[in-house]
């Protein structure tokens, strides 16, 4: 008598069991598509910060004012070096002094070789803000490979005015600020 | 590292599985025996049962509320990179979530005491649970770096998941108040294999324009990622995966972290066709001492580069400026790990309904040759249909999270009995699920998926569940 009765309700079953199994499907999938994909971010963060003010330019006499080699181990860690495709390094100086300067930022592998060197004239205050944009890894911009194996950044500054003006500016200084954005490709 | 991305795996892995834990076809479907695990207070009329080992409950569930694997991967000629970042990136919100269960019984009885109004049950399952909510600053910093966003915060709290392995060793009481009410208690015992959490982040990541410099770039950083258990299992996978199973079973069977937990469950008659029922479930806490690992960022940092200013700088000139930079960081937002125990609580779930029963009930002293299926108590009556609504609630990293859901339930004679339901959460709105349990002589079976109409394209479900379950089942003779 039960299994009449089951028999019974597979007369229901079975065809709803069937018709939910023919009706249940799985649209096309591409998962390939996962290969495709990009994730690039763009980063920036600031590098080197230099400030001297006035009174110093006058006490070093000469023209050699100041030279520095900077340890910076931020380009070459692999983290970075491995996965930056391209990007710019911005500069921006600041002179509030009487002295006309040049300042001159070298790129340096871990050998102490000079990959990259930029100069920088810059005329005694009131002039405005020295700024550039170099850019590396683009089309026309400097190679990459320059950033990826950049170990040290050796600044340098030429006082090519005198050792004992003063500015009529309040607090003068020479200001050195500098930055970078890259693209890091992560996948 | 390596430990942070197995984590990663396994949650991964759970989210494949998993969702968000209700099994709303089951509770209160009274003919079927593992009803009684997510109300202990459940009426029943079993002389006895025994679930076939390994067979009689497992259930699998899956969910994510944000995204489907349609949304992603269809196969639509849309470029993949635009799909992730519109539909993901930034398509979904940090209240959406990627979250599973999985649940295995591994043994289930159950028999009546010599009180009869006293049923007891017993048993052990194996558990896996995991749950991430979208971690979408993370993401965001991920794709699209922090240039060109000054002043944006990215909030480090986004990271929130939690997951786990576990036995649990169980034992409930059941018992009949009177004609009207049915309370129910299960005292649990859990065993560990490992877990995760990280649950209580706080903190962001800002670049603004620097005081000095063009930039500064500033963290304030207050995480932790607590595990248990993981270290042996990554060692494991590493050196010798043959090693993996004795070490699971040995945690899961009293070797690894324990803990304890009740399950408490009621059944009221308000009349004699209206039944109101409610259960409070996995009320407990494990204390991980095992295999402990616990990674810690905390504290706060704003870098401008390095930084010379003369001529103060003229004294070290000699200095390493750049390591000098990284300590000072490291000094500020200082980062490691530590084997600190802890405890944690287990995700507790709380279900409640209200059930109206009409129709011609089952005679209880029908002439059949299945005395076996026949109760003898006087008091229980399944009517041929009921109909009703449900409420079930479980806490989550992010505070409670509820699902509605209505049923109708229908018996044919013994044999055979349907619920089907509609539930409401944040996974679907169009959720419709169908639970079968069959009855041939001692044997029951019983099948139960979810979200149905979603089979139409499975790839672009937000949520699905299937449960089935075999055991044998006693009314006691007649």
């Amino acid at each position: 008598m039960f299994l009449e009765g089951f028999g019974m309700k597979n007369r229901i079953l079975l065809p709803a069991i069937i018709m939910l199994a023919l009706y249940s499907c799985i649209e096309r999938q591409n998962f390939d598509q996962y290969d495709d994909l990009e994730i690039i971010p763009t980063v920036e963060a600031s590098i080197l910060y230099i400030e001297s003010p006035e009174r110093l330019l006058n006490e070093i006499q000469g023209q050699d004012f100041y030279s520095q080699d900077f340890n910076f181990d931020g380009f070459s860690e692999d983290a970075f070096s491995d996965r930056v495709l391209d990007g710019f390094i911005f500069y921006e100086i600041e002179n509030t002094t009487s002295k006309e300067m040049e300042a001159t930022v070298e790129f340096l592998d871990e050998g102490g070789n000079t990959l990259d060197t930029q100069y920088f004239h810059v005329d005694p205050a009131p002039t405005p803000l020295v700024q550039l944009q170099v850019a590396y890894g683009t089309g026309t911009g400097r190679s990459i490979e320059i950033i990826k194996n950049t170990s040290s950044i050796k600044v340098s500054v030429l006082n090519l005015g005198d050792n004992s003006s003063v500015s009529n500016l309040p607090d003068p200084k020479i200001i050195f600020r500098s930055s970078g954005k890259f693209r890091l490709r992560l996948k | 590292m390596r430990q942070v991305k197995l984590v990663l795996l396994s949650w991964l892995l759970g989210c494949i599985f998993v969702t968000a834990q209700n099994k709303q076809i089951l509770y209160d479907f009274t003919e079927i025996p593992q009803a009684l695990m997510i109300n202990p207070g459940m009426s029943t009329d079993f002389q006895w049962y025994a679930g076939i080992p390994v067979l009689s409950g497992i259930s699998f569930q899956a969910g994510s509320s944000g995204l489907t694997v349609n949304d992603l991967f269809a196969d639509d000629g849309v470029d993949f990179n635009v799909k992730v970042r519109e539909r993901a990136i930034y398509g979904m919100s940090t209240r959406d979530e990627l979250s599973g269960t999985y649940q295995v019984e591994l043994l289930n009885g159950g028999f009546r005491g010599r009180n009869r109004d006293n049923f007891y049950s017993f048993g052990i399952y194996n558990e896996g649970d995991a749950i991430g909510y979208w971690f979408k600053d993370y993401a965001i910093l991920a794709f699209e770096g922090n240039a060109d966003q000054l002043g944006r915060k990215f909030d480090l709290g986004h990271l929130k998941t939690r997951g786990e392995m576990l036995n649990v060793f169980h034992f409930g009481i059941n018992k009949r108040v009177d004609g009207a009410l049915t309370l129910g208690g299960r005292a649990k015992i859990y065993s560990s294999a490992f877990n995760f959490s990280s649950t209580k982040n706080k903190g962001y990541f800002v670049t603004n324009e620097g005081q000095n410099n063009l930039l500064a770039n500033t963290i304030d950083a207050d995480l932790e990622l607590r595990s248990s258990g993981l270290n042996e299992i990554e060692d494991a996978i590493d050196n010798d995966s043959s090693l993996l199973p004795g070490i699971l079973t040995r945690r899961l069977f009293f070797g690894g972290d324990l803990g304890f937990g009740i399950d408490l469950g009621f059944t009221y008659k308000l009349n004699k066709q209206t039944v109101i029922t409610g259960s409070l479930l996995d009320l407990g806490f494990i204390y991980s001492s095992t295999d402990v690992k616990n990674y810690t960022i905390k504290g706060n940092a704003t870098v401008e580069g390095i930084q010379v200013i003369l001529p103060d700088a003229f004294s070290n000139s000699n200095a390493d400026f750049w390591q000098d930079l990284v300590d000072e960081v490291d000094a500020l937002v200082p980062h490691g790990t530590n084997n600190k125990s802890y405890i944690y609580f287990r995700p507790t779930k709380l279900y409640g309904s209200l059930r109206y029963n009409w129709g011609e009930p089952s005679n209880p002293s029908m002439d059949c040759d299945c005395n076996y299926m026949v109760s003898k108590r006087k008091d229980y009556t399944k009517y041929a249909n009921g109909v009703g609504g449900q409420l079930y609630v479980i806490n989550r990293p992010k505070g409670p999270q509820a699902a509605l859901t209505a049923f109708y339930l229908r018996r044919f004679g013994r044999a055979l009995a349907l619920k089907t339901t509609y539930t409401v959460d944040k996974f679907s709105w169009s959720n419709i699920g169908l639970g079968l349990n069959l009855q041939a002589g001692p044997v029951n079976i019983y099948v139960m998926a979810d979200n149905l109409l979603a089979y139409n394209n499975l790839a672009d479900s937000h949520y699905s569940s299937f449960q089935l379950g075999l055991n044998i089942i006693s009314w006691g003779k007649k």
